[in-house]
């Protein structure tokens, strides 16, 4: 996996920055949100993969911009408060603008078009937007939530794979450059 | 600053954006009493800094007012005693004022009371130089009329007799010098005797006999028989009282302080003043004036010079018993001669005899 990482891994004259079509981002945003929200009144499997936070990495890691990477993130996790009916609003938009922000940082240095360097990443944002998420909810809701568990790492799991084939379909999203 | 963060703006921007969603989280979390987090946190950060403020400034304060605000202090402080000393001054002299005001009412109380009766009122201005000289001088004098073996009073008693008269001024002889003698009694036994000074503050009172009952306290009057002092004016009290030989040896304590006398009576008549006010001193009943005393009667007293009229002097005659008490010897005094005195019963001498 390392070598998949190195083999992906170029100086930043030469990563490419990817375009998208005009809207596509806040409307793959905004159906990723809708789609995480109807999804978690069918169980609890719904709540496995956090779509919003997967759009939050591709488009991070995509356009390789650390500004516009933060604002999405914060958008959509302020979006994705919104739509909780128990969340304060703040929770995953703190969460998520860091992961933005570091996804786009992270893109910005090395390739992550290949399959596993997005699986890699995927998991790893994963844990650190729990760990976010842990860290806000224990300090300022004064909540017990985990900062990692077994539950979590098969959710983890999961995610990166799914990831690894929504980035796929995203890629489609692409202008030809 | 700027150029900061403009180098690292996406960095700042991050900062502001995380931020301001903590902030957001802060404004809807609730702790315990339903305090907003933001709330809590915004006291929590306030209050050390306020309290660092309260302690800034009340040091500020102290500083303030212990050391800059006091440098108009000494300034202040020098006029502050100086008003204090005028104010002490001024207050000195009020009080003077008013004990002088005192004094002369007093004064004029028993000139109102005694209106019968000449008497002019005198200031002492001036002590005798002679320590062993119970002697003062008055500020009136030939043109007051003032002459010599004047009786000299206050209010509260006898005070002495003018012995030197000149033109404004006059000498008096307070009863408490060796060389004096004033013809007394006791105001209810009516026992007659001499107080003689002593130079002492406290006169003796001489030849009472030893058998005559004396007690302390026992209200001593003048009996007129020397001629001076009218008769009845308070002399003093006793104040002790034991046998001698031949005579008692009774000490009175004067009714006048002449140990700090200012406002003095020269009486200009030696005729008995009318009764006072219930509770004075004064309230001997009138009587009409004694005849002049005989002149075989007058004899000089060895120990003063002075002539103490219907007083036999016991030194020069050699006779002891010369001054009788009043219940045997009242025939060879010249008392005979004058007017008996009455003593009303509210009399505080005693009663009535």
């Amino acid at each position: 996996m390392a070598s998949m990482l190195n083999t992906g891994l170029q100086s930043e004259q030469n990563i490419e920055v990817h375009k998208f079509y005009s809207g596509s981002v806040v409307l793959v945003s905004f159906v990723a949100l809708i789609l995480q929200a109807f999804l978690h009144k069918y169980g609890r499997w719904a709540d496995v993969v956090d779509l919003p936070l997967l759009i939050v990495i591709y488009f991070g890691v995509s356009r390789r911009n650390p500004v516009t990477g933060l604002l999405l993130g914060a958008a959509i996790g302020i979006f994705q408060d919104g739509l909780s009916h128990d969340n304060p609003i703040g929770l995953y938009g703190i969460a998520k603008t860091l992961v933005g922000y570091l996804a786009s940082t992270i893109g910005a240095h090395i390739d992550t078009d290949h399959p596993v360097a997005r699986f890699v990443l995927t998991f790893a944002f994963f844990h650190f937007h729990q760990c976010i998420l842990a860290f806000t909810e224990r300090a300022l809701l004064n909540q017990s939530a985990p900062y990692f568990s077994l539950h979590l790492l098969v959710d983890s799991l999961i995610s990166a794979a799914v990831a690894v084939f929504l980035f796929a379909a995203l890629d489609r999203l692409r202008k030809s450059s | 600053m700027i150029g900061a963060l403009s180098r690292h703006r996406p960095l700042a921007l991050l900062a502001a954006v995380v931020l301001a969603q903590v902030l957001l989280l802060a404004y809807q979390i609730r702790r315990s009493h339903d305090v907003r987090l933001i709330r809590y946190w915004s006291v929590e950060a306030s209050t050390p800094a306020a309290q660092g403020g309260t302690w800034f400034f009340s040091r500020l304060g102290g500083l303030w007012s212990g050391y800059i605000g006091l440098r108009n202090a000494r300034t202040e402080n020098d006029q502050l005693r100086a008003e204090v000393a005028q104010l002490e001054l001024q207050n000195r002299e009020l009080e003077t004022q008013a004990n002088e005001a005192h004094r002369l009412e007093v004064l004029l109380n028993f000139r109102e009371v005694h209106s019968e009766a000449q008497m002019l009122a005198a200031q002492v201005i001036e002590a005798s130089a002679d320590p062993a000289s119970e002697t003062l001088v008055i500020n009136r004098g030939e043109q007051d009329r003032v002459k010599r073996n004047m009786a000299v009073i206050t209010p509260d008693g006898v005070v002495g007799k003018v012995v030197e008269v000149f033109h404004g001024t006059s000498q008096v002889m307070l009863m408490t010098d060796k060389n004096m003698g004033v013809g007394a009694m006791f105001a209810d036994t009516r026992t007659h005797g001499v107080i003689k000074g002593t130079g002492d503050p406290q006169p003796v009172m001489d030849y009472v006999v030893n058998d005559e009952k004396v007690a302390v306290g026992q209200t001593i009057v003048t009996s007129g028989e020397d001629k001076i002092f009218p008769k009845g004016l308070l002399v003093g009290v006793v104040a002790s009282a034991k046998d001698g030989n031949p005579f008692q040896k009774i000490v009175v304590r004067p009714a006048a302080r002449l140990d700090r006398l200012e406002d003095v009576i020269v009486l200009l008549t030696q005729e008995e003043l009318a009764p006072g006010k219930p509770g004075t001193p004064y309230t001997v009943s009138p009587v009409p004036p004694p005849p002049p005393a005989p002149a075989a009667a007058q004899i000089k007293s060895t120990t003063t010079g002075d002539v103490i009229p219907g007083r036999a002097n016991p030194a020069k005659t050699e006779n002891p018993a010369a001054p009788q008490s009043s219940a045997g010897v009242k025939t060879e005094h010249p008392v005979g001669t004058q007017a008996t005195p009455v003593v009303k019963p509210d009399q505080p001498g005693g009663p009535a005899r």
